[in-house]
């Protein structure tokens, strides 16, 4: 159990990553293949984000005297991730806004059905 | 003191400006993006002659390296910020007339700031920054490519979207792994601490991390988007994307193999995925009757031979595959932007309806044959050249394979040339009778057109000089050391 426990964060990030590219692979609605890109893009902050963490950590900020370097947390991937997340949400935004668009045009938003661009 | 962060600050700064400028006149807007890339272009023909001699490291927020966020200008990273400059500042010029309904403002700001993504994707050191500015990249070119509005734009924005970013997720995984195995971001400082790391560790980075910009550089199995995209564009995002973004990719690709991880064991790979690439390009143009998307599959061809040059891996290989760069972005530029107003006045982008425009559009369809001679590698062009030097790269290695392998990516310049002359005979010999009253392309689609004319005529007759500016930029990515000293000091 002692495993599960230690890695529970990678776990659980490389997890919501496959989630995310299963739902993208076998799902034909536009809405939910943006759905499963943001469970993606969630994944990968985790990931990031546990990168730098240690349990019981503090913030890395040399105001106190008494804290000890050692259990800081790595502030660089917290950085990684605030962009990150930034990203994700200008993508999102403009996913959405061209489902938006092309329910408009074809009163639909399975990707099967939307087939004017062809080989 | 002139820092290389200019070529990034003063288009960024520009295109936010662009509204401001907008509530003054409405007239000034669309000149803004011209002098923003004007800018870029001198100035970094100013800085070349100085890199060439010693590299410029610049460390932003007052850090020393590998705490900073590094901007690295070599000679490698400032050719390619002059070529997109370069390019940018023609299409630019062609967009003053091209680009007249919908929401023009933003067009001009995102095409500035995609030209801004693509430029500090070059001249960044620094592997998370390269992915910010990457995504600056991509999403404004998602924008760009719906940005008309039309069925046929939309769907292939969202398309492109979808693959995008999963591509760039990919690469933020990987930056997350090499994180977690060296504790620094730096590209050089990652390249310096290489060895303490097995091998295998880093096997599982590097894919993602050719999987992320491979997505942007359209090889292989990930171009799905990319005929979609180029070809349901307007002409001048379509000659940006192809001329710029794909090139972006490769860069990213060839700067993660050479300079930081030298990963020379990887190269056979490369080369079979640029084999791959190249045959389904041109199989494909070949079959298009759609001249836009015959165009995209034939960019698809050209970057798979300019990544069979990289994958050649000696550093004739590599001046090659360069070359073959300033091959493909001046050329397909030019395609692209004649064929636009082609397009404009035929209201078709069928190839049979071009049947006797060269009467009607004799400098347009001009350009158009040149354009397409030199891509397909023509002697007084620009091709020739770069054709020339990727065979004696492969030739100068040892060995029945290479020799095999040069052969197959010939039988694609066979191939490219069956289309192209296709397009041409159309353009000139078919449907003579029909009405012949000429109807040329205004001033500002003409004037891009013939820079891009003499540019590809003079760096073809000329083009020893430009090969040795060249050599130096793949000597860069070759010297590992000397990137290293380069950028940590």
């Amino acid at each position: 159990m002692s495993f599960i426990s230690n890695y529970i964060y990678y776990i659980g990030s490389f997890s919501l990553i496959f989630i995310g590219l299963y739902i993208l692979i076998t799902r034909n609605n536009l809405i939910k293949m943006i759905i499963g890109l943001n469970i993606l893009d969630t994944g990968v902050n985790l990931f990031l984000i546990s990168l730098g963490y240690i349990k019981m950590g503090t913030a890395p900020i040399f105001s106190k005297p008494n804290l000890n370097p050692q259990n800081m947390v790595d502030p660089v991937p917290q950085a990684l991730v605030l962009t990150a997340i930034v990203i994700g949400v200008a993508i999102l935004a403009l996913a959405l806004s061209f489902a938006i668009r092309l329910y408009h045009h074809y009163e639909t938003l399975d990707m099967r059905k939307i087939k004017e661009q062809r080989w | 003191m002139l820092e290389p962060i200019l070529l990034i600050a003063v288009p960024l700064g520009f295109s936010f400006s662009i509204p401001l400028f907008g509530t003054l006149s409405k007239k000034i807007e669309k000149f803004i993006p011209t002098i923003a890339t004007l800018f870029n272009l001198v100035f970094s023909l100013y800085l070349l002659p100085k890199v060439i001699e010693k590299p410029i490291t610049s460390s932003l927020g007052g850090f020393f390296p590998s705490f900073s966020i590094n901007l690295f200008a070599g000679p490698l990273g400032l050719i390619f910020a002059i070529l997109i400059a370069l390019v940018g500042f023609v299409v630019s010029i062609y967009a003053l007339g091209y680009i007249k309904e919908g929401a023009t403002q933003k067009y001009h700001i995102l095409y500035l700031i995609l030209l801004t993504g693509a430029t500090g994707v070059v001249l960044t050191a620094d592997i998370f920054n390269l992915f910010v500015f990457y995504e600056i990249l991509c999403i404004s070119s998602y924008a760009l490519v719906a940005y008309i509005g039309n069925k046929a734009g939309i769907e292939s924005a969202s398309k492109y979207l979808i693959q995008g970013s999963i591509g760039s997720s990919f690469m933020l995984i990987a930056i997350g792994l090499i994180y977690g195995q060296f504790g620094t971001l730096n590209m050089a400082s990652i390249a310096k601490n290489i060895n303490t790391v097995s091998s295998i560790q880093l096997f599982v980075p590097i894919i993602l991390f050719i999987t992320g910009m491979g997505v942007e550089a359209a090889i292989f199995p990930l171009n799905a988007w990319l005929p979609d995209a180029h070809s349901s564009a307007p002409s001048t995002v379509s000659a940006v994307l192809s001329g710029i973004a794909i090139k972006v990719g490769i860069y990213g690709i060839a700067r993660i193999i050479f300079s930081i991880f030298g990963a020379s064991n990887l190269l056979f790979l490369l080369v079979i995925v640029a084999i791959a690439t190249i045959l389904v390009g041109e199989f494909s143009a070949f079959s298009q009757k759609n001249i836009k998307r015959m165009l995209a599959y034939s960019s698809t061809g050209q970057i798979g031979l300019i990544l069979f040059a990289f994958g050649i891996g000696t550093s004739y290989g590599i001046t090659a595959g360069l070359f073959q760069f300033i091959n493909h972005a001046l050329s397909k530029s030019l395609l692209f932007l004649s064929t636009g107003y082609m397009i404009y006045r035929t209201g078709s982008m069928e190839i049979t309806s071009m049947e006797g425009i060269g009467k009607k559009m004799p400098i347009s369809s001009l350009a158009f044959t040149i354009g397409a001679f030199s891509l397909i590698g023509l002697p007084p062009f620009i091709g020739f050249p770069s054709k020339f030097l990727i065979i004696r790269a492969a030739l100068a290695k040892e060995g029945i394979l290479s020799i095999v392998l040069i052969m197959i990516a010939l039988l694609g310049t066979i191939i490219e040339g069956a289309y192209f002359y296709r397009v041409v005979q159309v353009i000139y010999f078919k449907g003579s009778n029909t009405s012949s009253e000429r109807n040329e392309a205004p001033l500002t689609a003409l004037i891009p057109i013939f820079i891009l004319i003499i540019l590809i005529l003079g760096i073809g007759i000329y083009s020893k000089s430009v090969i040795n500016i060249l050599n130096s930029a793949s000597a860069e990515l070759l010297n590992r050391v000397e990137y290293i000293k380069g950028v940590l000091g």
